[in-house]
């Protein structure tokens, strides 16, 4: 069974590297370009990162003069300062971070990347403009000791370090006390998986502190691992979206309830993708700068850029975010908005 | 009593008991709910009656008209699955759509309509056919909102399906019908089974 499993990992990212277009990643605004006060500026959420980056050399190449869109990618120096102008602040690292940095008093941000939807908690004013649709699944190391599949159940049992489900011989792998992981606290990806497993009482077997979607991280290059991990970000990394650091490493996407999160040419599989660990991506704005009446310089960037019939739901815009491995949204599905 | 009437009798109480488990648990469950209204603008309306074309809701479907901003059609939602915030699944609607071209004499109606979470699509199944033809997408502004259990999106435009303008052109012989048509605007209201 591992054995076909394993097969089928490497077909499916075999595929993925034959298809791909190998663009390393790339990350914030480049070196001695400080983004004007009045271009559109965002932070927050690791897994699209990479992709509105993308969205933002491609976008500023059709735009003469501002605003231009720019991002700040969730790690790398402590703080940042947005903007020109702008105070400088603590580096929003995931789709918490960002959206609580954008409500900030003072904010010069002017959208948060998020990969979660609308929560308790959330403001009203907040609204989520949907572009992409991702799923989440759980990673575990190429040839180790995890089996290929697990079901909701067993991953709540796992989280919850229940007794007697602390070896993955207990769900068909191969002897090894499980070493289950999280991303960090603040982490999209992170929240959106507990929600999806059945919000488990975390047991002291598991531990917080990878960076989302870094299968390079030393800590997950061991055989008894199991990782939440973004499926289109694996893809995008897979399609070479990534670097040395943002990268897949040998961290393979594994099946729940028997469902593989990936189709066999490498794409999120849409079935998989269901309510239950399926998520749509947002960017997060203030309602008060989208719906400005009478419109302002802003409010028409932000709808060239995120509306139904700006640049990431054009043509080339989904191009974009079917390389980086994510589900694009039809008609005008991309662009809607949503709030708690 | 015969054999055959006993075998009778007992099928006539299967039935009778299946139609009081059914009954009991219809009593139980809500059923889902809501409506989709496609408003059609008189902008739209008055072009598509100048080429002799009109657009008809059927039973049980209802019609409204308002002097300033047009006609709506109102269908009930009769079953769903899925959640819309999630771009999976979809609604199905009661009623039909009959669509007339008084200069040509044709005419084309639809039934079991329907509005899927992830294309985004108004279908419907013209009658004496099997397949679905996408008729229309809404467009512009869409906005999702969720309350209480019950699921809505308003869109502020609803366009022609590419491949509802060519549909509706075959069939009705005319060449009034285009891809990206703009129509009017679109409304969901889905309270999911409970």
């Amino acid at each position: 069974m591992r054995h076909t499993a394993a097969k089928a990992f490497a077909a499916v990212a075999m595929t993925a590297a034959l298809t791909a277009v190998a663009v390393p990643a790339m990350a914030d605004p480049a070196t001695g370009t400080v983004p004007a006060s009045t271009d559109i500026v965002g932070a927050g959420s690791d897994t699209t990162q990479a992709l509105l980056n993308q969205f933002s050399t491609d976008y500023n190449a059709t735009v003469s003069g501002t605003p231009k869109l720019y991002s700040w990618d969730a790690t790398g120096s402590a703080t940042i300062t947005p903007k020109s102008g702008a105070a400088s602040i603590t580096r929003p690292n995931g789709s918490g971070a960002g959206i609580t940095a954008l409500n900030a008093a003072g904010s010069s941000l002017d959208y948060a990347r998020s990969s979660r939807g609308p929560q308790t908690g959330d403001l009203s004013s907040n609204l989520f403009v949907a572009f992409a649709k991702d799923a989440v699944t759980w990673s575990a190391k190429s040839g180790g000791h995890a089996p290929a599949n697990l079901t909701t159940q067993d991953l709540f049992d796992i989280y919850s370090c229940t007794a007697g489900k602390t070896n993955w011989s207990a769900f068909g792998g191969t002897a090894g006390t499980i070493k289950p992981y999280l991303p960090q606290i603040n982490s999209g990806t992170r929240s959106f998986f507990l929600k999806a497993i059945g919000n488990p009482t975390l047991g002291s077997c598991v531990v917080t502190g990878p960076q989302e979607n870094q299968g390079t991280d030393p800590l997950l290059d061991d055989v008894d691992v199991i990782f939440p991990y973004s499926a289109g970000h694996w893809v995008g990394q897979a399609n070479g979206h990534n670097d040395a650091v943002d990268d897949k490493g040998n961290l393979t996407l594994r099946s729940i309830n028997g469902v593989a999160p990936l189709t066999a040419s490498g794409t999120i599989n849409s079935v998989f993708a269901n309510p239950t660990y399926g998520r749509v991506l947002y960017n997060v704005v203030r309602d008060s700068d989208w719906n400005a009446s009478p419109a302002t310089t802003k409010s028409t960037a932000l709808r060239a850029i995120f509306g139904s019939s700006g640049y990431l739901c054009s043509t080339a815009g989904k191009a974009s975010t079917v390389s980086y491995g994510y589900l694009t949204l039809a008609a005008a599905a991309c662009g809607s908005t949503t709030h708690i | 009593m015969s054999r055959h009437a006993v075998r009778i009798a007992a099928a006539v109480a299967g039935l009778a008991l299946a139609a009081t488990a059914a009954s009991a648990t219809s009593a139980t469950a809500a059923p889902a709910a809501g409506s989709v209204v496609i408003h059609e603008s008189n902008s739209f309306f008055q072009q598509a009656a100048r080429a002799g074309i009109v657009a008809v809701p059927l039973p049980t479907a209802t019609a409204g008209y308002d002097a300033a901003s047009g006609l709506s059609a109102s269908f009930p939602v009769t079953d769903g699955s899925g959640t819309l915030n999630n771009f999976f699944g979809g609604v199905s609607l009661g009623g039909g759509l009959l669509f007339v071209d008084a200069r040509t004499g044709s005419a084309v109606s639809f039934h079991q309509l329907a509005f899927a979470f992830d294309t985004w699509a108004v279908t419907a199944v013209p009658d004496g056919s099997t397949t679905p033809v996408a008729l229309f997408d809404p467009a512009g502004n869409n906005s999702i909102t969720s309350s209480g259990g019950t699921q809505s999106l308003t869109a502020d435009a609803l366009v022609l399906d590419a491949e509802g303008a060519r549909y509706l052109d075959s069939e009705l012989h005319t060449t009034f019908f285009t891809a990206g048509q703009d129509v009017g605007s679109f409304a969901l209201s889905y309270t999911p089974a409970s």
